[in-house]
C-alpha cells in the first residue's frame, strides 16, 4: 500500500471513529471525574466513639469541656473545645480563645518538640537531649550562685497566683534574686485599691445581681474577668419585654459596651476617673448618698489634721468644671448620678483598660469610694469580698534578698513592674543582668513594652524560654524548652478579675500532641533537684500533679477536684464586711496608706517627697484620698505629637499574653485588618479632614516608643483627636495563618508607671500620624 | 432560630464554635472576605449618627435557611409560590441547583447542601440573597498536625464546591438516631447546633419554630421580632430581635419606596 494524503486521512479518521466506539473515551472521563475529586489532600477525619473530658482553660478562667474521638488507629485526639454547662458561672458558653485552641495545640509547625539550643558561634539551633538542656541551665544558674552574683538571673512569668508563678517564685527566692516579675494585672490594682480602702485584696462586683451598672473605661462586654460569666450578667439585664438591668459606660468610643450599654457617656481620653469623683461630689452635695454607710466609715468628714473626702472632692471636683475638662454635657453627668443613687442594687465597676494594662490606682479607689457612698458594699449586687481561696502556699515565696531589687520599692507600692525591671538591666544601674528566664506570657511579644523587652534579650547573655510554641520568645532565646499547652499538662489558675465568687480551676493531660513536652513547672522542679541545697528543698515536688494535690488540700479529694476541674465558692459573701483597715471602717482616707508610707518616711517632709517620687501631683492632701490623676500621656501631646493612641480590645483578639489563633484572625471584620493583613486604625472623619486623611489612606502612626504602619478607617464612633489600633495582632510567630497579620500595637504604646501602684501602664499614647 | 442582637456582644465565639465543629479552613489571606469561608459571619453595622451619637451593633449570619413560596405571600414577590411544584417551599438557591447538590428538607424546613454532589456552577451563590454561600476557590491549607483537630462527623470539602451552614445537620442526625433507639421524640435541647451552645451571652435560641413548646416559637411573637430583608419574601428561618428601632431597620435594608412599593403590592404586606 502507498503511503499518500488520502491514506493518512483515511487512518486518522479511522482511528479517531474507533477509538470513540470503544469506551476508553468515556471510561478516561469517568476516571477522571472520580481521580479529582478523590484529592489525597483532603484529610479524611478518622471516626471513633465520643467522649468529654472536663478541664479549665487558664486562659480566661473558664471551665470548658474537650470532646474527645477514641479513634483506632489515630488514637485518642480532641476535636472540640466546649463550654461546660455544669459550671455555674459559665453554664456552657465559650470564648473564641478557648474554642479554637486546637489549631494551635495540633500545630506541628509551630510546637517546640525538642529542647532546643542556639550554637552562639554559628547562630544555628541544635536539638538537645532534655538531660543536657536541664544541666545547661542549671550550670548557669549555679555559676552565678557561685559567683555571688544571683541578682543577675531576671525571670518574667505570667499569672502570678499559678502554681507555675509559684514554684517561679520559691526558685528564685531559694535562688537569692528579688528580680521576678509577671504580666500585670488588674487584680494587682484592685487588690491594692481595695487594701488601701478596705483592708481586702480580693474584691469582686456581683454583676449578675445588679440592676444599675456604672462601668469607667474597662471594656465590660470586650473583655473584662471571665469573659463569659461577665456576658451572663449582662444578657441577663436584657429581659423581655422591659430590661432588668441598666448599663452606662464612660469611655471615649463606641465600643461594643459602649453601643449595648442603655447610656454611652462620651468623654475626654484619660478623664474617666475624674467623672467618677464628679459623681460622688453630686451625691454628697445633694444628699444622696447612704448615710449609714458613710457614717460607720472613716475620713469622710475633717478628722484632726485629716483631710476629709467631703471637703476634699466638694472643693476639688466641682461638676460644671468636670465636665467640661472630661468633655461630657452637665445635663447626661447629672442624670446618670441621680438614676445610679436611686437604682435599688447599683454598683460603679472599676478594671482593666482597654489595652489590658492594670488600670490606675486611684481611678480604682474613686470608684471604691463612689459604691461606699452609694452603700453597696457587701450588698447583692454591689461590691463583694470574695470568699477566701483555702490553697496552701508552696513554699517560701518572700523574697527579702541581700541585694535591692532592680525595681526601686521607693517608686510605688508594688514592685511587679518588668518594663521598670527591664529599663534598669538595660542602663546597668543598680546592675545589669546575665540571665533571663522567660516563663510563660510572651513578653517578647506582650505589653508592656514589647521593645524593650526585645531590646533587653538581645543585650542579656543567657536567654531561657519556657514555652510550648516557637513564639517571639523563642526567637531570642539561647536555649528553648518545650512546655505542655494547657490542653496536655498539669496547671491551675485562680479567680478571674473581678468575680464576686472565688473559684479555682486545674487544668489536666487530656491529650499529648507534643511527646516531649514537660509541664513548664515540672521543668523548674528539675532544675532545683539539679541544683540541690536551697532550691532542692524549696521545691521538694516530684511533679507539679504533687505540688497542686498539696495547694489544693482544703479542696477535698484531688482526683475528684481534677475530674471536675473547677471548685467554685457556693453562694457570694452578702453582709457586713470585715475591714481589715487600721480604722476597722471603710476608709475614704486611706490610714493604712498613710501609716505605711509614714513609717518608710519617717518625718513629713520626706513623706511629701516620697509621695511625689512616686508620682502622685495632688500633692500630701490627695495622696491618702481617692482622687484623679491627669493621665501621664497629655503631658507629651504638646511636642508635635497631636493625637492620643488608645487600643481596640475584642474577643477576637487577645491581650497579647496568649496566642492569638487562626480561626480568630478569620473572624476579624475588616474594620480591624484589611486589604491583604494590613492593620487599621479608627479615627474620628473630623480628624482625619484636619489631617487631610481619606478612608483607606496609608498612615504610620509614630510615637516616642515605636511606630504601626496602618489603614485608615473613618469611624464616627471614634473620639476627635485620637487614633484608636486594634491590640493583638502583628505577631511574628505562630504559622502562615497568624503570623504578619497587622501590626503590634504593643511596639508603639508608651509605658509609664501608674502613681502610688508603680505599676506600669500603657492606656494612653502621645503619637503623630503621617499619610505613607 | 433567633437571635437577639440587643444580647450580642460581637465577640465572635458562634463563628469560630462553627467553624471548629463543622472543619472549615484557613486560607493565606483571611482579609479577602469574597473568599474567605465563614458559615456563620458577624456583621458589624453601625447608626450612621456622628459623635458622640454612634452606636454600633452586630448581625451574626448563619444561612437563612429560607423556605420561601410560602403559601399567601404577595404575587408581586421574588420568591412565591411556584404553582407548577409540588412543594410549598422555593428557596432562592435550592431552585437554581442544577444538580440537585441542595435541597429542602420538608420536615426540619433545613436547606442542605451536599458537597460532593456539587459541580461548582455557582448558581446559587449568586442567587442567595443573604451571602450565605461560600465557594471554595482554594484547597484548604492544613498546616501540618492540624487535621487531628477535624471532626469526623462532618465531611472536609475540597476546591471547585459550594458549602454552608447546615444548622449542624450532623447534629441533628445523632440526636434523631438516639431518639430512634430510645423509642423517643428528638427534644428542644436534643439538637442544639454549636453556635448556640458556644453563645456566651446566650444570645442565639435553637429550637421548632412551629412546636408551641419549644422557646423560639414564643420569641418570635415578639414585636421587636424581625428577619432579614423581609421585603423579599423568603421566609428565612432565622429571626432576629433587638429593642433598638435602626437595628431593625436597617436589618431590612430599608428603603421606603421599596417598601411603600411592596405594601402597594401585597395590599397590606409584612
Amino acid at each position: 500500500m502507498q503511503w499518500d494524503r488520502r491514506a493518512f486521512i483515511k487512518l486518522a479518521v479511522g482511528g479517531v471513529l474507533g477509538v470513540h466506539a470503544s469506551p476508553l473515551v468515556w471510561k478516561l472521563m469517568d476516571d477522571s471525574t472520580i481521580w479529582t475529586q478523590n484529592w489525597s489532600w483532603v484529610p479524611v477525619p478518622e471516626d471513633g466513639e465520643v467522649a468529654f473530658a472536663n478541664t479549665v482553660s487558664p486562659q480566661t478562667g473558664n471551665a470548658v469541656q474537650t470532646r474527645l474521638v477514641l479513634g483506632r488507629v489515630d488514637g485518642t485526639r480532641a476535636i472540640r473545645v466546649e463550654g461546660n454547662p455544669d459550671h455555674p458561672l459559665g453554664k456552657g458558653g465559650v470564648v473564641p480563645e478557648d474554642s479554637s485552641a486546637l489549631q494551635l495545640l495540633y500545630n506541628d509547625d509551630i510546637r517546640v518538640k525538642t529542647p532546643l539550643m542556639r550554637d552562639k558561634a554559628t547562630g544555628r539551633i541544635v536539638p538537645l537531649s532534655w538531660p543536657e538542656a536541664l544541666d545547661l541551665l542549671s550550670g548557669n544558674l549555679a555559676e552565678l550562685v557561685k559567683k555571688g552574683k544571683p541578682e543577675g538571673i531576671m525571670a518574667l512569668g505570667h499569672d502570678p497566683d499559678s502554681t507555675t508563678s509559684q514554684l517561679l517564685m520559691s526558685l528564685m527566692a531559694a535562688l537569692g534574686s528579688p528580680n521576678v516579675a509577671f504580666t500585670p494585672d488588674a487584680r494587682e490594682t484592685l487588690a491594692l485599691a481595695g487594701l488601701a480602702t478596705m483592708g481586702q485584696t480580693d474584691l469582686g462586683f456581683d454583676l449578675a445581681n445588679a440592676d444599675f451598672v456604672v462601668s469607667f473605661g474597662t471594656p465590660l462586654l470586650e473583655n473584662f474577668g471571665n469573659p463569659v460569666a461577665t456576658r451572663k450578667a449582662f444578657a441577663s439585664w436584657r429581659a423581655y419585654p422591659k430590661n432588668s438591668g441598666y448599663l452606662a459606660q464612660i469611655e471615649p468610643r463606641a465600643s461594643v459596651t459602649a453601643s449595648q450599654a442603655d447610656l454611652w457617656l462620651a468623654c475626654n481620653p484619660g478623664t474617666e476617673g475624674a467623672l467618677a469623683m464628679a459623681m460622688c461630689a453630686i451625691m454628697i452635695q445633694e444628699g444622696l448618698y447612704d448615710q449609714q454607710a458613710v457614717g460607720a466609715a472613716f475620713g469622710f468628714e475633717d478628722e484632726g489634721d485629716f483631710p476629709g473626702f467631703k471637703s476634699y472632692v466638694l472643693k476639688n471636683y466641682p461638676r460644671e468644671q468636670v465636665a467640661a475638662m472630661a468633655g461630657v454635657p452637665l445635663s447626661k453627668l447629672l442624670k446618670l448620678t441621680l438614676d445610679f443613687a436611686k437604682a435599688k442594687r447599683a454598683v460603679a465597676v472599676c478594671g482593666p483598660g482597654p489595652s489590658g494594662g492594670p488600670g490606675r490606682m486611684y481611678d480604682f479607689m474613686a470608684v471604691l469610694a463612689l459604691n461606699a457612698l452609694k452603700g453597696n458594699i457587701g450588698k447583692p449586687g454591689g461590691v463583694l469580698v470574695q470568699g477566701e481561696l483555702p490553697l496552701k502556699p508552696l513554699g517560701e515565696a518572700s523574697l527579702a534578698t541581700k541585694v535591692p531589687p532592680l525595681v526601686n520599692p521607693a517608686l510605688g507600692l508594688d514592685q511587679n513592674n518588668p518594663h521598670a525591671m527591664a529599663e534598669a538591666a538595660l542602663t546597668g544601674k543598680p546592675y545589669g543582668i546575665n540571665t533571663l528566664l522567660l516563663v510563660g506570657g510572651n513578653f517578647m511579644y506582650n505589653g508592656p513594652s514589647a521593645g524593650t523587652m526585645q531590646k533587653l534579650a538581645r543585650q542579656t547573655p543567657f536567654v531561657v524560654a519556657i514555652t510550648p510554641f516557637l513564639d517571639e520568645s523563642a526567637a531570642v532565646a539561647d536555649l528553648v524548652l518545650p512546655s505542655t499547652h494547657w490542653l496536655e499538662g498539669w496547671g491551675d489558675s485562680v479567680s478571674p478579675f473581678g468575680s464576686p465568687v472565688a473559684s479555682y480551676g486545674l487544668h489536666l493531660p487530656l491529650i499529648k500532641a507534643v511527646p516531649e513536652a514537660k509541664d513548664a513547672g515540672e521543668i523548674l522542679l528539675s532544675v532545683a533537684a539539679r541544683l540541690g541545697g536551697k532550691p532542692a528543698k524549696a521545691l521538694p515536688y516530684k511533679n507539679v500533679e504533687e505540688a497542686l494535690a498539696v495547694r489544693s488540700e482544703a479542696l477535698g479529694d484531688f482526683e475528684k477536684l481534677a475530674e471536675q476541674s473547677y471548685w467554685v465558692q457556693e453562694k457570694p459573701n452578702y453582709g457586713a464586711i470585715q475591714f481589715n483597715t487600721p480604722s476597722g471602717k471603710f476608709e475614704f482616707f486611706s490610714l493604712g496608706l498613710f501609716k505605711l508610707l509614714s513609717g518608710r518616711a519617717g518625718n513629713p517632709t520626706a513623706l511629701a517627697q516620697m509621695v511625689a517620687g512616686m508620682g502622685v501631683s495632688g500633692g500630701l492632701e490627695a495622696a491618702f484620698l481617692p482622687h484623679w490623676e491627669p493621665p501621664a500621656a497629655a503631658d507629651d501631646l504638646g511636642t508635635g505629637m497631636p493625637l492620643l493612641l488608645q487600643a481596640v480590645p475584642s474577643l477576637r483578639t487577645t491581650w497579647g499574653g496568649d496566642a492569638i489563633t487562626p480561626y480568630m484572625v478569620k473572624v476579624l471584620p475588616d474594620t480591624m485588618l484589611a486589604d491583604k493583613d494590613k492593620l487599621v486604625v479608627e479615627m474620628n472623619p473630623a480628624t482625619a479632614h484636619e489631617l487631610h486623611l481619606y478612608e483607606g489612606d496609608m498612615v504610620r502612626v509614630d510615637s516616642t516608643a515605636g511606630s504601626l504602619i496602618a489603614k485608615v478607617h473613618l469611624f464616627e464612633g471614634a473620639s476627635p483627636g485620637m487614633v484608636f489600633a486594634p491590640v493583638g495582632l502583628g505577631h511574628q510567630a505562630f504559622g502562615f495563618q497568624v503570623a504578619d497579620k497587622g501590626m503590634n500595637f504593643n511596639n508603639a504604646a508608651k509605658v509609664t508607671s501608674d502613681p502610688m501602684s508603680g505599676l506600669p501602664i500603657w492606656e494612653l499614647t502621645a503619637v503623630s500620624v503621617e499619610k505613607v | 432560630m433567633v437571635i437577639d442582637l440587643d444580647k450580642c456582644t460581637g465577640c465572635g465565639a458562634c463563628s469560630v464554635a462553627c467553624m471548629s465543629e463543622n472543619n472549615v479552613g484557613v486560607l493565606h489571606d483571611e482579609t479577602d472576605k469574597i473568599r474567605s469561608i465563614t458559615w456563620l459571619r458577624v456583621y458589624q453595622i453601625d447608626n450612621g449618627k456622628s459623635f458622640p451619637d454612634t452606636e454600633v451593633a452586630f448581625i451574626p449570619r448563619p444561612c437563612m435557611h429560607c423556605q420561601g413560596g410560602k403559601a399567601g405571600t404577595p404575587g408581586q414577590a421574588f420568591f412565591q409560590e411556584d404553582p407548577l411544584l409540588d412543594s410549598e417551599a422555593h428557596p432562592p438557591c435550592v431552585s437554581v441547583c442544577p444538580a440537585t447538590a441542595t435541597d429542602y428538607d420538608e420536615e426540619t424546613g433545613i436547606v442542605s447542601q451536599i458537597p460532593t454532589r456539587c459541580i461548582g456552577c455557582r448558581y446559587c451563590v449568586a442567587a442567595c440573597p443573604y451571602h450565605a454561600r461560600y465557594f471554595n476557590w482554594y484547597d484548604v491549607p492544613w498546616p501540618k498536625g492540624t487535621p487531628r483537630a477535624l471532626s469526623p462527623f462532618v465531611s472536609p470539602r475540597m476546591r471547585g464546591v459550594v458549602e454552608k451552614c447546615t444548622f449542624c445537620y450532623q447534629r441533628y442526625q445523632r440526636a434523631r438516631n438516639k431518639a430512634l433507639v430510645d423509642g423517643s421524640e428528638v427534644g428542644e435541647m436534643d439538637y442544639q447546633t454549636a453556635c448556640t451552645e458556644a453563645c456566651p451571652s446566650g444570645a442565639i435560641t435553637f429550637g421548632q419554630l412551629q412546636n408551641p413548646e419549644h422557646k423560639v416559637h414564643k420569641l418570635i411573637s415578639s414585636e421587636h421580632t424581625f428577619r432579614l430583608l423581609e421585603k423579599l419574601h423568603t421566609d428565612p428561618k432565622v429571626y432576629y430581635m433587638s429593642k433598638r428601632e435602626w437595628v431593625r431597620k436597617m436589618a431590612d435594608n430599608y428603603v421606603t419606596r421599596h417598601k411603600k412599593l411592596a405594601q402597594a403590592a401585597a395590599g397590606g404586606g409584612h
